[in-house]
Formats: structure tokens, C-alpha cells, sequence
């Protein structure tokens, strides 16, 4: 995937230029490109001045952030206690069946990227499944593919 | 500086306000192990917890780092009690689960009595079999050689020190300061002939011109010229011939 440097410049220009702007830069990356690209890293290590190990370094200690590009839509399947004990397991595993992907990976259409998490804080809910910033409650492997085709 | 008198393991012993009981102790003769501190690196220890000391002030005691506990007046040390022997024995232990293939942990888990570890054993891969992450090796190249071309990358059982995008770096002057350092061997580095690999990028050696050994990998020297000035002719000859 081809990264805009003119985009990378714009996002840097949000904020001032200094170190303690990189964690922000890194999360907006993230939103803009659903990953953190090498181009952006680089980009930002010149502009303010901080080695590239330390904002790789950044990059590999926080969860929210992936260094690898990622699906347009980010589907989490909790695998808290309850959710555990309601069936999650068979919802991850008919979502991994009808995707062809495996946990913790991205669709090679690059829609979707299934994760497996601990708690989401929705037990009354479970089993719950989360994508993006949606929360479906109550769900079914037989439901799954209904909400997943509403993400283009 | 403001002196200070304290008592380690009974003896009454001098050293500097704020100066580490673990730099106080050596300097004393008195030995105390420890894994993740460099005495030239300011930013060092802490991390491998070997070298825990009872710190006893004000009527209390405290189990502290010695590496990075402050001197003070009327502190005690008690370095070898058997609270401090068990205690370094359990994280002897763990650092023995996490690294079972390194010597230096072998023999000081021996040393303390740890038999095979009771914990999951670690299958590491690549550098991280040896390397107990203490970080040495990255705050040397950051503070003493000021290139700052490793990191610690991810966390937890996957922390290790790698270079950006785990690619060769463009900031590693292959200078080895982090081979030198690690406590436990974990940094790899080959020198063949006039290549040098380390973090897998290569260096071309200089040869000393009296005894015509490769000595020093011309990055360093581009280096040290480009920060400090002096004459890139000094390095035509090794130390030994200077």
C-alpha cells in the first residue's frame, strides 16, 4: 500500500513540533491509514528530531498502534470470561470459516481484521463482538455474517 | 561533595552523598552480583533486580536496588542475609526460565541453589534466547555513543532490543558498545576479515597501518571525527601502536 507523504506532512502539522507530540501523530496514522507506515516513522523521526528506534520502539509497545496495514474495518470478538462461557469461541471461529482469515489477521480484500480481546467491559451483553466502535450484543454464529456485510 | 559514613555488613565504610550503595560496596571490596549496571552509564540498573540489598534506616528495613539506592547518613546494608540470598535466589530463578541457554545465568542460579526452574521455560528466538531484557545495551548507544540506533521493541515475554523495522540501521555505526555491555553474551557480532556484521548491517573494517589488524569499522570513525573533530588520521593506527 502506496502511503501519502503529502497526508503524512498534513497529519505532522497538526501538532507542535516536538517529542511529546508522538504518541498523537502515531494514533492519527493509525485513523488515517489503519496502520502506522514506515514512510510516516521516518518522515517524523526528521522532522522532530527524534531517532527512528525510539518512535519504532513507541510503535511496537502500544496495542492500538500495528506497524502491519490493517482491514478497513477492525472486528473484535470478546474473549472475556462470560463471553467465553456464551459461546465466543464459535462466533470467532464461524467469522475465521466464512472470512477465510485467521485470528488476529487482516481479509487479503483488506476490509476486514479480526482480533481476539480480553473484556470489553459488556458482560450483561455477551457474547459481544465489536466493530469499530460498534457494540453487537447477544450474538449468534449465525448472525455474525449479517452484521460483518454491513461494513463495506 | 558531602561525605557520608555507612555500615555495610558491619563495616563502617565512606562514600559520597547520593552515590549508589552498589558503587559505595565495590569500591569497599564488599561484592554484591548485578546483571543490568554500568558504572558509565548514569541511566543503568534498576531492571534485573540481582542485586537487592537490605536497606535498613530509620528503625525499618527495606528490600532496594543497590544499583540505584541513594547513599545517605546513618543507612545500613546487609548484603548477604538470608532473606536477601532467597529472595535473589527466586529471581535468579526467573531469569533462568527466561533465558535458559545463557552461562552467566546458569552459573549464578547455581551459584544460589536454583535447580530446574518450577516456571514455563521460554523458546526464545533469535537474540532473545540470552537476552533478559534489561536494556543496557540500548541506553549505551544512546547515552555513551549518542547514535541511539536500538530500542527496546514491544513488551512483556517479547521485549527485546532491535533496530527500527528490524532492518539494518541507517544510525548504527557498528561500534560493538552493545555486544561489550550485555551482561548475558545476547548481541550477536562477526568479524571477518574486513567486514564486520552486527544488527544486521555491515561494516567495513580499518586496518591498523603498523600491524595491519582490522580494528575499527569506518562508520565509527566517520563518526567520531564528524563529533568530536579530531583528525580522521589518528585512526590509521590501532590503540596498540599509537
Amino acid at each position: 500500500m502506496d502511503v501519502d507523504i503529502k497526508k503524512v506532512n498534513e497529519i505532522i502539522s497538526r501538532y507542535d513540533q516536538s517529542e511529546e507530540s508522538l504518541l498523537a501523530i502515531l494514533q492519527d496514522f493509525q485513523r488515517e491509514f489503519h496502520y502506522v507506515p514506515e514512510e510516516g516513522m521516518k518522515r517524523l523521526s526528521d522532522v522532530l528530531y527524534v531517532p527512528e528506534s525510539k518512535i519504532y520502539a513507541m510503535g511496537t509497545f502500544y496495542k492500538t498502534l500495528s506497524l502491519e496495514p490493517r482491514g478497513k474495518h477492525t472486528v473484535k470478538v470478546c474473549m472475556g470470561t462470560a463471553c467465553h462461557l456464551k459461546g465466543a469461541g464459535q462466533i470467532l471461529e464461524a467469522i475465521e470459516r466464512e472470512l477465510g482469515v485467521k485470528r488476529n489477521h487482516t481479509t487479503v480484500d483488506k476490509r476486514y481484521t479480526i482480533e481476539s480481546v480480553n473484556c470489553v467491559g459488556a458482560c450483561a451483553m455477551a457474547p459481544v463482538v465489536v466493530v469499530n466502535e460498534n457494540y453487537y450484543g447477544h450474538m449468534r454464529p449465525s448472525k455474525i455474517m449479517d452484521v460483518l456485510n454491513k461494513y463495506k | 561533595m558531602e561525605k557520608v559514613t555507612i555500615i555495610i555488613d558491619g563495616r563502617e565504610v565512606e562514600g559520597i552523598k547520593d552515590q549508589s550503595v552498589l558503587d559505595v560496596a565495590r569500591e569497599n571490596g564488599i561484592p554484591i552480583p548485578a546483571l543490568c549496571y554500568h558504572p558509565e552509564v548514569s541511566t543503568s540498573g534498576g531492571s534485573c533486580r540481582v542485586c537487592l540489598v537490605e536497606a535498613h534506616q530509620n528503625e525499618r528495613m527495606r528490600l532496594v536496588t543497590s544499583c540505584n539506592y541513594p547513599v545517605r547518613a546513618g543507612l545500613e546494608i546487609r548484603t548477604d542475609t538470608d532473606l536477601v540470598r532467597r529472595i535473589r535466589k527466586g529471581v535468579l530463578e526467573l531469569l533462568l526460565a527466561r533465558v535458559p541457554d545463557s552461562e552467566v545465568i546458569r552459573d549464578m542460579a547455581r551459584d544460589y541453589g536454583v535447580g530446574e526452574p518450577r516456571f514455563f521455560k521460554d523458546e526464545g528466538e533469535d537474540n532473545r534466547y540470552k537476552c533478559i531484557a534489561c536494556g543496557l545495551c540500548t541506553l549505551v548507544c544512546e547515552e555513551v555513543v549518542g547514535v541511539c540506533a536500538i530500542s527496546m521493541l514491544n513488551r512483556s515475554r517479547e521485549k527485546a532490543p532491535g533496530t527500527p523495522y528490524h532492518k539494518a540501521s541507517n544510525a548504527c555505526i557498528g561500534c560493538g558498545a552493545c555486544v561489550y555491555v550485555c551482561p548475558t553474551s545476547a548481541i550477536s557480532m562477526k568479524d571477518e576479515g574486513d567486514t564486520r556484521t552486527i544488527w544486521g548491517k555491515q561494516f567495513t573494517m580499518i586496518r591498523c597501518s603498523v600491524c595491519g589488524n582490522p580494528y575499527i569499522p569506518d562508520a565509527q570513525v566517520d563518526w567520531i571525527v564528524k563529533t568530536t573533530g579530531k583528525d580522521k588520521a589518528f585512526f590509521e593506527k590501532c590503540p596498540d601502536h599509537r
